[in-house]
């Protein structure tokens, strides 16, 4: 990608993060709903709900609320908590790193899970191989994920005992070291799988038609006639120029991967920002459910503007677009 | 590693004898193993139970994420369990609700019940090593219980004359008039008493000590993890010397309620405060664990599930409409279709767990369908077909349809469709309308828009405490909770002050039943359900005060 391409696309993302702040402050506030109601709890009366209102500036004007939280945000404050009565970007920061551990996980799963898979699926086209991953690979897309993690728990926690039905860490043990990152590895597994499952079939699809598209391509053959063996014409030659839409997906999942997130997370009684959000929105914390859209967009962008970097790597004709 | 732990846990209990408690056990008071230990003499016949265990870890599953752990400033079903562990009240309600000495050592009572005088118990100190004198008490209601606990409140506030601390073990609560329910309120649901050189001179709301908790109770704080865990350890100071037996205590946030019951059964969690258990669940789940009802649920007690008509409807004002409403409701379906039989029909106003304020054979419409029919027409709502049209009804334009919304939040959503089911076989249309609790409450109590609603008033041990509210008519406004159908009775109100100052309870008992049976006379409410909580934990855990904040004080397990 050339400087100026870059600087465009760049100038769009920070435009996209400035739309997206405007259309969710202002639908957040439209939603029915009082945080001061909602943190004065059963014992609140008008006066005192009045001073909720009046401590955390909600009885200004919509639009004079508006420029003072894109003026904080601005300068990187992202507002305080109503309900926690802590700064957002600690709430947030509490509970970023379990997400990005089980979506980190979840992605890098799917990702080589569904390369592979889609390799092998393509290796023999319309053999029972690929119909049985192409077919596991259509009903792992649709079966609902919070419907998947309940029959994890059910059968792979409960049932067989393989592993813990919830949380990060077992409760009863104070690990610490190597134990507790283990201990965190085997609450991690169910949570990280059945999030990744729905990618690895849109993954293994992908690489597949891919893959199989290339194959049949002049230059696959060519290589085969100079001799070069199947595997390496597969992986040397076909895979990289597959990648192209996989790379595409990928990245845009990341930024998307929190819906499912807030899924599993309450399942699997994860502690991560899944959770909060649906926290946030309940007990309308206006500037924690900001914070984490903010996060979310911002997510989206930084992914979009990578996938174009590493699609200009793979393949130099998209770099200057 | 967890395997490990569930799998000795199930071969644990298999080998056990099973101890399933169900039934209609409202189980209160120090009953314990451990009390019962101490006190046996062993003789030929007679063995004496195995001394309690101590040590090991309890994990207590929590429903959602606390957020702050100071139980004085809210009401809260999900910050008080987490919290309560940490605190102790004055009194503990005992067996039969007897009150029990708990930080306070004794009381006495004059001035016809306007006067109480606490002596506290002596030695008692803070986790942090601080004594905890009656200046901790006085501070703790005046600034904090009286302006932010929103039963104490409620129900005190007015009353109160004023709390003095002549010297530091005596508490002197004096009332403007006679109040009753006092002992009834100090528990540490009701009245957590805070540290006042932690607090004094600064915002109870804001201080940070309500993330990091100091307080006298039988657990210390450890550590907090928001949305994850509160980690609770032995206080090896706490004032009943000896207790608690866990040397640690975490309360695990497991949101997702078939979770929970699967933690509880791979062995990785040991408590589930509240467990909806189908009856089809029940025999399986009984193999290895103890299942106890109590009227006691998180935050508050002896808990009614009530629709409220709206009183300000025009629609709803002839008290033959919500008889005839009333009739239609065949209120043994909320019993078997939404709490599996957990709890009874509710047969009068005030809760069967107020023995002594309960009145029974009270004429609280049944199911009839006949009987709806006759008196909806007698209100003037002749039936046209499917539905009901005005025939004049004041107030309500003649050729007016009957149509009715009821207002619920997401957790009582069953309510709705059952009430929807049934007036429209009487030819009444009700529209559900599905609030989140934050858009709820202000809809219900400040917007007052709804027609019928339904919500859990929680009665509490005294009717001064959670009853009242909902039929005073200086109760009706914007504060949540209270008098929700707008119900107004001059008559009712003064025996509602009567009551409150009828510290004899047999006297006491003879008002509310003139109140209760006005009430079903005026029904502004209709009384569904009667609601308990089943407590599930491992059947080789014992010890347990099921009616208590402080449920695991005594408790261990001899796994």
């Amino acid at each position: 990608m050339t400087p100026l391409a870059f600087a465009r696309r760049l100038a769009q993302a920070v435009l996209a993060v400035l739309g997206i702040i405007v259309v969710t402050f202002f639908l957040i506030h439209s939603a029915p709903g009082d945080p001061a109601a909602a943190l004065a709890g059963e014992g609140g009366d008008a006066a005192y709900i009045e001073a909720v209102r009046r401590n955390f500036g909600l009885d200004r004007p919509l639009p004079q609320q508006f420029v003072t939280y894109a003026g904080n945000v601005v300068q990187g404050d992202l507002g305080t908590s109503l309900v926690r009565g802590r700064p957002v970007s600690e709430v947030i920061g509490d509970r970023l790193p379990v997400t990005l551990l089980l979506m980190g996980t979840a992605l890098a799963l799917s990702s080589l899970g569904g390369m592979v898979l889609g390799g092998i699926a393509a290796r023999r086209p319309g053999r029972a191989l690929d119909l049985g991953i192409t077919t596991g690979g259509v009903v792992g897309y649709a079966v609902p994920t919070f419907w998947l993690a309940q029959l994890a728990v059910l059968t792979l926690g409960f049932r067989a005992g393989w592993f813990p039905v919830q949380g990060l860490t077992d409760a009863r043990a104070d690990h610490t070291g190597f134990a507790a990152v283990l201990d965190v590895a085997h609450h991690l597994v169910l949570p990280a799988v059945v999030l990744a499952l729905s990618d690895v079939a849109i993954v293994a699809r992908l690489t597949r038609t891919g893959l199989v598209h290339e194959l049949a391509t002049d230059y696959a053959r060519t290589a085969r006639a100079g001799g070069v063996g199947p595997r390496r014409v597969l992986t040397r030659h076909a895979l990289p120029n597959a990648l192209l839409p996989v790379v595409t997906v990928v990245g845009a999942r990341f930024g998307t991967m929190l819906s499912g997130a807030v899924l599993v997370e309450t399942v699997f009684a994860w502690p991560g920002l899944g959770r909060l959000l649906i926290g946030a929105t309940r007990s309308r914390d206006y500037p924690v459910l900001l914070g984490l859209v903010l996060l979310a967009s911002f997510a989206v962008v930084v992914a979009n503007l990578v996938t174009d970097l590493v699609n200009g790597r793979i393949d130099p004709r998209t770099s200057g677009v | 590693m967890t395997r490990s732990v569930g799998r000795s846990t199930a071969g644990w209990v298999r080998r056990a004898v099973v101890v399933a408690l169900v039934g209609a056990t409202m189980a209160t008071g120090f009953s314990t193993d451990a009390l019962a230990q101490a006190k046996c003499v062993p003789t030929r016949t007679r063995k004496c139970p195995p001394p309690p265990v101590r040590g090991g870890t309890f994990v207590v599953a929590l429903l959602a994420d606390p957020g702050q752990l100071n139980p004085a400033i809210t009401t809260s079903g999900v910050v008080h369990p987490a919290a309560e562990p940490l605190f102790n009240g004055l009194v503990s309600i005992g067996e039969d609700s007897k009150p029990v000495g708990e930080l306070a050592q004794s009381w006495k009572i004059d001035r016809g019940g306007a006067r109480y005088t606490f002596t506290l118990r002596k030695g008692v100190k803070w986790h942090d090593g601080r004594p905890f004198t009656s200046a901790d008490v006085k501070y703790t209601y005046e600034d904090v219980l009286l302006k932010f606990h929103a039963r104490t409140r409620a129900s005190m506030a007015d009353a109160l004359d004023g709390i003095d601390a002549p010297n530091a073990t005596t508490v002197v609560f004096r009332f403007k008039r006679p109040y009753a329910p006092l002992l009834q309120q100090m528990d540490v649901t009701e009245g957590p008493i805070l540290p006042r050189h932690i607090y004094q001179g600064t915002d109870p709301l804001t201080n940070p000590a309500n993330s990091r908790p100091v307080g006298t109770g039988p657990f210390r704080f450890s550590s907090y993890s928001a949305g994850s865990q509160v980690v609770l350890v032995r206080n090896p100071t706490y004032f009943r010397a000896g207790l608690p037996y866990f040397d640690r205590m975490v309360l695990r946030v497991i949101p997702d309620a078939s979770t929970r019951v699967l933690a509880l059964e791979a062995g990785e969690v040991d408590w589930i405060p509240s467990v909806p258990i189908p009856a089809s669940d029940r025999a399986r789940l009984n193999r290895n664990l103890a299942l106890v009802r109590t009227a006691w649920n998180p935050g508050g007690s002896n808990c009614i599930m009530t629709m409220s008509y709206n009183l300000d409807r025009p629609a709803l004002k002839d008290v033959r409409t919500r008889r005839g409403i009333a009739f239609a409701i065949d209120r043994d379906q909320f019993l078997s279709q939404v709490l599996f039989g957990e709890g009874r029909v509710a047969n009068a106003p005030i809760s069967t767990g107020i023995p002594f304020a309960h009145a029974a054979g009270l004429n609280i419409p049944g199911f009839s369908t006949t009987l709806a029919n006759q008196l909806l027409d007698q209100a003037g709502w002749p039936r046209e077909g499917d539905t009901r049209v005005s025939r004049g009804v004041s107030g309500v334009p003649d050729g007016t349809r009957l149509a009715l919304d009821f207002v619920q939040r997401p957790a009582d959503t069953k309510y709705g469709e059952i009430v929807r089911q049934r007036l429209a076989a009487v030819g009444i249309p009700v529209t559900l309308r599905n609030l989140e609790d934050a858009v709820f409450r202000p809809t219900i109590f400040r917007d007052r828009n709804f027609d019928l609603n339904v919500i859990s008033y929680c009665n509490g041990t005294d009717p001064q405490i959670g009853v009242r509210r909902m039929y005073h008519s200086n109760q009706i406004g914007p504060v949540d909770f209270t008098n929700s159908s707008a119900y107004r009775n001059s008559e009712v109100d003064a025996l509602w002050d009567q009551a409150a100052q009828e510290v004899d309870r047999n006297r006491a008992r003879a008002v509310y039943r003139r109140i209760q049976e006005i009430l079903v006379d005026d029904l502004p409410y209709l009384w569904l359900v009667e609601t308990v909580s089943t407590r599930a934990h491992p059947a080789v855990c014992t010890g347990f005060r099921y009616n208590s904040g402080l449920f695991a004080e005594a408790a261990f397990c001899r796994r």
